[in-house]
Formats: structure tokens, C-alpha cells, sequence
């Protein structure tokens, strides 16, 4: 007992005697008025913009940003409580600009904005901070955009591919599957090289433990970290909640790693930022938002980006989500984010409620990298798919007047009919690229032509586990990815081979 | 059209520049006969200290304030008026002296928007800081 009261008193001395008390000259204001997450300071003349503020309150110290900078006065935005400023309180500037921490240790975490944890797993040693904003890199910093991120989602990765380094927009109406979408793709970043954040912007905190369960579940939790600005967060954490994440993402991009960013979702940022610019009193323009709504959002999606090999190769992508209301692409903030975005995966209602799940609007959906971030056998497969999907949905609406169909056009009507089933999918269950290009690779070539159309999903996945006992098809285009003769040959066999085991063939 | 306080406290700075005591009584008299007329008597305050800084920068005067928890020596006080005259570059300093037995010791000195805290009450509180950390 004695020798850890010693020990414990000797460490006392230790740091008492090696503290030095720092006397130095520090700005200091005066609040003048607080109001809903917003105070006004008197004096800090040369107060930074966005420099952080201490709030020094009866009940501690409370962290805000100065976003105001006025003649006599500076506006700030309180990181905290705010009810506990009166006014007349004493605000030190730190002539530190707003910075979170990063690093490694961040992985596997739920953190808030400001990086301090709130999963209950202790604090986070970290010793590098980056600032929250940041200008994007450079023109001679990129590279373009040619790998592949590996959605697992069939009908994306098929139709709307997306690249590293690419920002591509994920827009539909509330309960479409967005989040979905998101949280499939981080869990099929598993062995991909691939780290992920995941920021929730005015989230239901009940969703978000939700995802948090479900991969932690896959095992996804290992490369991703979550930023939580919750519903019930201030506006002023939710306004910095993304850029917070891509300063986090950044210190892996420094390290020449690939990032994934997922904001979950900006209209709420937009709302949150809208809240925020009213109680400053900056003049609001269309729908209440103020002007530079549009800065907003465009610099935050510009650091998403891939570096060329000189400045360390490696890349951001951004998954952006905007919630639509009544399927409305035209308001404000959607046409912002939709120009900003190079391509955007469309939900539609239609779709969901007739099961096809994810509901992803072949035609409106479009991706403006395009093909050059599908590996080369994809690229094979799926060439003529989105042409094809768009055809069978106008034919579809044109056949159901009843009428007699030419052979031909009967037979496109079975191909989509089959195709659209194949687009279906679960969710938690990303596919391997190698799997997608099988299915897809009987679709195209005729071999599920006498699949019934009800047995497709049950063919699809009965195919999927006889390629897992046989799978030196799938390895092998994993390695060349490519369709070269030797491939396909292997794909026809493995095919036939398991039609002969099914009993449902038409004939 | 509403006057400012900086309005106001520009107008007065210019009204008595120059002039002799006897003279600036007849117009801060009508000063604050503007004042009453305008409804912004409730500005009185704010007017006089946003006068006092105007006055303060064309006079190369600076307004300081020093509290200590005992009282302080002359010779202090010199090294501190020293001190704020080279930092600052103003001629002449109007230093408060205040006892606030409230910092323990060392002291506290306050000037324009600056703080400059020799506390002791400052330093155990940092000290708290880094060991509760």
C-alpha cells in the first residue's frame, strides 16, 4: 500500500515541480448577448476567423468559433452548452484555428466534431490535429480518376461506376434506401485498402447505433471511424460535423491511403448552416439560405480528390446524401449538390415499393467518370446494361396497353424483365466484383433465358454458392480482371454445370 | 435616421477639441440636450467610454487597470507603467490599482482588449488542469 502512495506522491512532485506556470498576454473580449448557440463578444480586435474562443463560464470553460468578424464586435458560434454564457463572461482568443485530432487511433472510434469520443471506449491518444478547413489540393496535385470502389451493389457497380477519388451523389426521397446504399458500400471495403468515415449530420441517434451495430457486425468498424452530430447536436457541431470528417480523412490521405467519406446528410447540413447564418443576422436569399450556401458545399466536396503519384497517390472519395422532398430535383440545395457531384445515384418511390431494392433509377442516375473505374471485365459486362435497363422500362410501360408484341421486342421485354431481377438485392450483402460479373455474365449471354423470371433471385443466389465450392472461376477474375477466352469458357462451364443441378429450367 | 454611439462620441471628440474648459461645459450642456431629444439619453454611458478611447488615441493615453491581492509598491507600479509604454507606445498611463484578495497573489493587468495574468490563482488553476487531464 505504502510503496503506490509513495509512488503516486512522487509523481506529484515530479510534475508539480516540472510545471511552469506561462505568463503570457492574451486577448481578451466580452460577451454581449447570447442566443441560441450564438454569442456576440465585444472587443478580440484580432480575433482570427474561425479561431477558436474560450468561453470562461461559472461552470467551466466552453469552446466557440468566431465566424463574425464585425468592427467592434465578433460573432460566434458556441461549441456546447450555451445556456450556461451570461453575458459579461470573459472570451479568450487562442490564436488556434478550429483544428480536430487525427491519426490511426481513430479508427474503429464514434467520435463528436470536435473528435472527443462518445462510444464509452475511454479517450482517444492521438498527437496530430489537423485543421477543419482546409483549401482542396491543387490542379498539379491530381491525378484522374481510374480505380475502381467496389460498391458491392450490382447495380451500381455495373451501371454507375465509381472511382477513387470520385464525389458522386446519392439522392432520393426519406426511407429509400440511401443510408443503406452507404453503410453496403463501407462493409464491402473490407480488404479493398480502403478506409472509411462516416458522418452523421442531424441523424436519429437510435439509426446511427443501428449502423454502428451492423458493422461492427460485419467487421466493418476495424477501418471506419464515425463522426456523430445527432439531431438533438447544436447547429454549430452539425455545420462543422463534415468538415471535421474530411480533416480526418485527410491524414490518411497525406499518408498516400484511400479514404471513403460518406455525409449523411447535407440538406440537414444546409439547414443547419441556414440556422446559423438567420442568427447572425446574414441577409437569407432563395429558401431562407443564405449566399454562400452554395461555397459551402462545394468546398467541402472539392477536397475529395486523387492525388498523382508525386504528391503520395492516394484518395477521397465522397459520398455525399441529399434527401429530396416528394421527389423534388429542383429545389435549392439538391441543383447545388447535383452540379457539384461528378454523377448521382437516383432512388425512386416507384421503384422501392415494387421491390426493386436498391432502388436505382437506371436513366436519371449517371456517373461522369464512367467505365474507366470498372475493372476490364466489368467493363465487358456491363457495357450496353444501362442502355438496355432504360429501353425496358419504356417498352414495359408501352406493353402494358396488352396489345400484340413482334417477337423481337417480347424478347428485350424477357431480358429486362430478368435483368431488373438481377438488380435486386439485399441489403448487408454487398457482392464481390468477380460474382457480379458471373451474374451478369449469364444474363448477357443468354443463360438464364430459361430461368423463369420468379426463380432468378433463387437461381442467382444457388449459382453464387455453387461458385464458392468451384471457385477457380471467381479467382481467377479477381486476378487478371479481365474477360480473356480462358475466363469465359470457365464461366460457361461453371454455368451449364450448375443448370443441370436446378429443376425449375423452362424448356 | 439613428445615431450611433460612435457617431455620437465622434461628434463630442470634435466639438471639444481645442477648446477651454469653460467652453466645453456650454457644449456638452447642449450635448446632452441633443441627447434628451433624441431619446438616446440611455446611451450616455456607452458615449462616454467610446469618448474616453477617441480621446485616448489622439492623446496617446491608455486606460490600465492592476490588481494585485495586496498592496502594491511605487516601484512596481513604475516597472508595470514602463512596461505598458513600451508595449503599447502610449504616452502616458492611467493605471487603476485594485485589491482583490480573490488572485491570492501575483497580479492581473488589464488593458485595452489585453489580459496579462501573473495570478497565482491562474497558475494553480492551470496546474489543476494539467494534473486532472
Amino acid at each position: 500500500m505504502s510503496t503506490t502512495k509513495d509512488f503516486i506522491v512522487e509523481q506529484l512532485k515530479e510534475e508539480i515541480s516540472g510545471f511552469k506556470a506561462e505568463v503570457s498576454e492574451k486577448s481578451v473580449g466580452k460577451v454581449l448577448k447570447v442566443s441560441d448557440g450564438i454569442a456576440l463578444v465585444s472587443g478580440l480586435a484580432e480575433a482570427m476567423m474561425s479561431e477558436i474562443l474560450i468561453f470562461k463560464t461559472e461552470k467551466g470553460e466552453i469552446t466557440g468559433v468566431a465566424l463574425n468578424l464585425e468592427e467592434s464586435q465578433v460573432g460566434a458560434i458556441v461549441l456546447g452548452d450555451f445556456t450556461v454564457i451570461k453575458e459579461g463572461d470573459e472570451v479568450v482568443a487562442t490564436k488556434r484555428i478550429l483544428e480536430v485530432p487525427v491519426g490511426e487511433n481513430m479508427i474503429g472510434r464514434v467520435v463528436n466534431p470536435l473528435g472527443e469520443p462518445l462510444d464509452g471506449k475511454g479517450k482517444i491518444e492521438t498527437t496530430k490535429f489537423y485543421p477543419v478547413e482546409k483549401i482542396a489540393p491543387g490542379v498539379i496535385t491530381r491525378a484522374s480518376v481510374k480505380e475502381p470502389v467496389q460498391t458491392g451493389i450490382k447495380a451500381i457497380d455495373a451501371m454507375i461506376p465509381i472511382g477513387r477519388g470520385q464525389r458522386e451523389l446519392i439522392i432520393g426521397d426519406r426511407q429509400l434506401g440511401k443510408t443503406a446504399i452507404a453503410v453496403d458500400t463501407i462493409i464491402n471495403q473490407k480488404g479493398q485498402n480502403m478506409k472509411c468515415v462516416y458522418v452523421a449530420i442531424g441523424q436519429k441517434e437510435s439509426k446511427v447505433a443501428n449502423i454502428v451495430t451492423k458493422l461492427t457486425e460485419a467487421g466493418a468498424m476495424d477501418y471506419t471511424t464515425i463522426v456523430l452530430a445527432g439531431a438533438s447536436t447544436p447547429a454549430s457541431l452539425l455545420y462543422i460535423a463534415p468538415y471535421a470528417g474530411c480533416a480526418m480523412a485527410e491524414y490518411f490521405l497525406d499518408k498516400g491511403e484511400d479514404v471513403l467519406i460518406i455525409y449523411d446528410d447535407l440538406s440537414k447540413h444546409a439547414v443547419s448552416y441556414r440556422e446559423i447564418s438567420l442568427l447572425l443576422r446574414r441577409p437569407p436569399g432563395r429558401e431562407a439560405y443564405p449566399g454562400d450556401v452554395f461555397y459551402l458545399h462545394s468546398r467541402l466536396l472539392e477536397r475529395a480528390c486523387k492525388l498523382n503519384k508525386d504528391f503520395g497517390g492516394g484518395s477521397i472519395t465522397a459520398l455525399p446524401i441529399i434527401e429530396t422532398q416528394a421527389g423534388d430535383l429542383s429545389a435549392y440545395i439538391p441543383t447545388n449538390v447535383i452540379s457539384i457531384t461528378d454523377g448521382q445515384i437516383f432512388l425512386e418511390p416507384d421503384l422501392f415499393y415494387k421491390g426493386n431494392r436498391p432502388a436505382v433509377n437506371a436513366g436519371l442516375s449517371v456517373s461522369r467518370v464512367g467505365s474507366s473505374a470498372q475493372i476490364k471485365a466489368m467493363k465487358k459486362v456491363a457495357g450496353k446494361m444501362r442502355l438496355e435497363a432504360a429501353q425496358y422500362r419504356e417498352l414495359a410501360a408501352f406493353a402494358q396497353f396488352g396489345s400484340d408484341l413482334d417477337p423481337e421486342t417480347k424478347k428485350k421485354l424477357e431480358r429486362g424483365q430478368r435483368l431488373y431481377e438481377i438488380f435486386k438485392q439485399d441489403q448487408y450483402q454487398p457482392l464481390s466484383v468477380a460474382k457480379q460479373v458471373l451474374a451478369y455474365y449469364s444474363l448477357i449471354n443468354g443463360l438464364m433465358d430459361d430461368v423463369p423470371v420468379e426463380r432468378i433471385r433463387e437461381f442467382e443466389n444457388g449459382l453464387y454458392k455453387y461458385a464458392d465450392l468451384n471457385d477457380a472461376v471467381l479467382k481467377l477474375i479477381e486476378e487478371k480482371k479481365e474477360l480473356d477466352e480462358e475466363v469465359e469458357t470457365g464461366l460457361k462451364k461453371l454455368i451449364n454445370d450448375y443448370k443441370v443441378t436446378v429443376d425449375y429450367l423452362m424448356k | 435616421m439613428k445615431i450611433s454611439v460612435s457617431q455620437y462620441a465622434s461628434a463630442l471628440f470634435d466639438l471639444v477639441a481645442g477648446k477651454s474648459e469653460k467652453e466645453a461645459i456650454a457644449v456638452i450642456k447642449s450635448f446632452v440636450a441633443v441627447l434628451g431629444k433624441n431619446h438616446d439619453l440611455n446611451k450616455a454611458e456607452a458615449i462616454s467610454e467610446a469618448f474616453n478611447e477617441l480621446w485616448n488615441k489622439a492623446h496617446g493615453e491608455l486606460n490600465a487597470k492592476l490588481s494585485s491581492a495586496r498592496e502594491l509598491s511605487a516601484a512596481i507600479r513604475e516597472t508595470v507603467t514602463d512596461y505598458l509604454k513600451q508595449q503599447t507606445g502610449a504616452k502616458k498611463i492611467i493605471l487603476e490599482t485594485e485589491i482583490n484578495p480573490e488572485i491570492i497573489g501575483g497580479f492581473v493587468l488589464r488593458y485595452g482588449s489585453k489580459v496579462l495574468d501573473g495570478s497565482l490563482k491562474n497558475s494553480l488553476d492551470s496546474l489543476k488542469n494539467k494534473i486532472s487531464n
